[in-house]
């Protein structure tokens, strides 16, 4: 599957999504006039891709500093298709949560996810 | 306008802790435009951190919040989406000793007073250990539910009220020479 890589601009994230090498990641800040349109493909490009995965593992790298409700709401549904694939496939996905030390809103949204998707291996990493 | 005048607005509004006003056209390259500016100004007051982080975020809340409520003339076609002049609304953002105030005007068509109402009441009575549950709600929410209007599902307005650090406040007024189409919406945040 052709990798999937969308540069960032002031209000859309920067979206490398590595499927031949099973690592995803996003960085920047998120909030478009349109989430829903925005995100959409993204969503339906990383379920292609993990319709094609026999059970490898992947790796997801969140990097985001920001993002609008809209944008919340649209990667909970994200975090909610890996939670499936890695309970199908237990111990499979990685998250690893950068957030900034004072930055409690992205750390308990991290929270948030780690609770309601327990099959995902969530790792916060403090960014210095 | 007068010179004299014009310093005059300025100088009030320096000395009352206004941080950022704006009032006029909204799309989406003049709220990236603000947000880039308020920033930029946060940043000069040395407001790093985290109520840097939410004052903006409150700011684009609210901002885009106003453009989607905002009612385009029905007779009005916009050449693109980013070109809609009859979107229109005011925005403030100030500081009172420690803390932030931001405060956003909008119209809206008189028939969207009441689920407006009905969303806000409901959060202006919780603790803010019930804003949080409620969020919570909210974000596991199917996408949109049956509410095909508002475009974070809800999530918005509950996001505004778990960053104020005192309750949110709102006020629905008659919008002058339109009173029976049109309603001046107030909303305001503190961080």
């Amino acid at each position: 599957m052709t990798d999937l890589y969308m540069a960032g601009s002031a209000d859309t994230p920067e979206i490398d999504f590595k499927f031949s090498s099973n690592t995803l990641e996003m960085s920047g800040e998120a909030y478009p006039e349109n989430g829903v349109e925005f995100f959409l493909p993204v969503l339906k490009q990383l379920q292609a891709y993990l319709k094609t995965l026999a059970g490898d593992s992947v790796e997801f790298n969140f990097k985001l500093t920001y993002f609008n409700s809209v944008s919340t709401k649209i990667l909970y549904s994200l975090f909610e298709l890996l939670n499936e694939y890695a309970k199908a496939n237990p111990d499979s996905v990685k998250l690893n949560w950068f957030h900034d030390e004072d930055d409690d809103t992205i750390l308990s949204f991290g929270l948030d996810i780690q609770e309601d998707f327990p099959w995902i291996d969530f790792n916060a990493i403090v960014v210095a | 306008m007068l010179i004299d005048v014009f310093t005059l607005f300025r100088e009030e509004a320096d000395s009352n802790g206004i941080v950022f006003y704006y009032s006029g056209v909204l799309s989406q390259n003049v709220i990236k435009a603000m947000g880039d500016s308020l920033k930029q100004k946060l940043q000069k007051q040395d407001e790093k951190g985290a109520k840097s982080r939410k004052v903006f975020s409150t700011f684009i809340e609210m901002i885009q919040n106003a453009m989607h409520y905002s009612p385009s003339s029905p007779d009005y076609v916009p050449s693109s989406p980013d070109n809609d002049i009859s979107k229109e609304g005011s925005i403030i953002v100030g500081k009172d000793n420690d803390k932030y105030f931001i405060i956003c005007a909008n119209f809206i068509e008189k028939r969207f007073e009441q689920r407006i109402r009905e969303k806000l009441d409901p959060i202006l009575s919780m603790t803010a250990e019930e804003i949080k549950l409620a969020y919570r709600q909210q974000l596991k929410n199917d996408q949109h539910g049956d509410d095909s209007i508002s475009k974070g599902a809800g999530l918005g307005f509950l996001t505004l009220a778990r960053d104020s650090v005192e309750p949110i406040e709102y006020a629905l007024r008659s919008a002058v020479g339109s009173e029976d189409e049109l309603t001046c919406f107030y909303l305001k945040a503190t961080i």
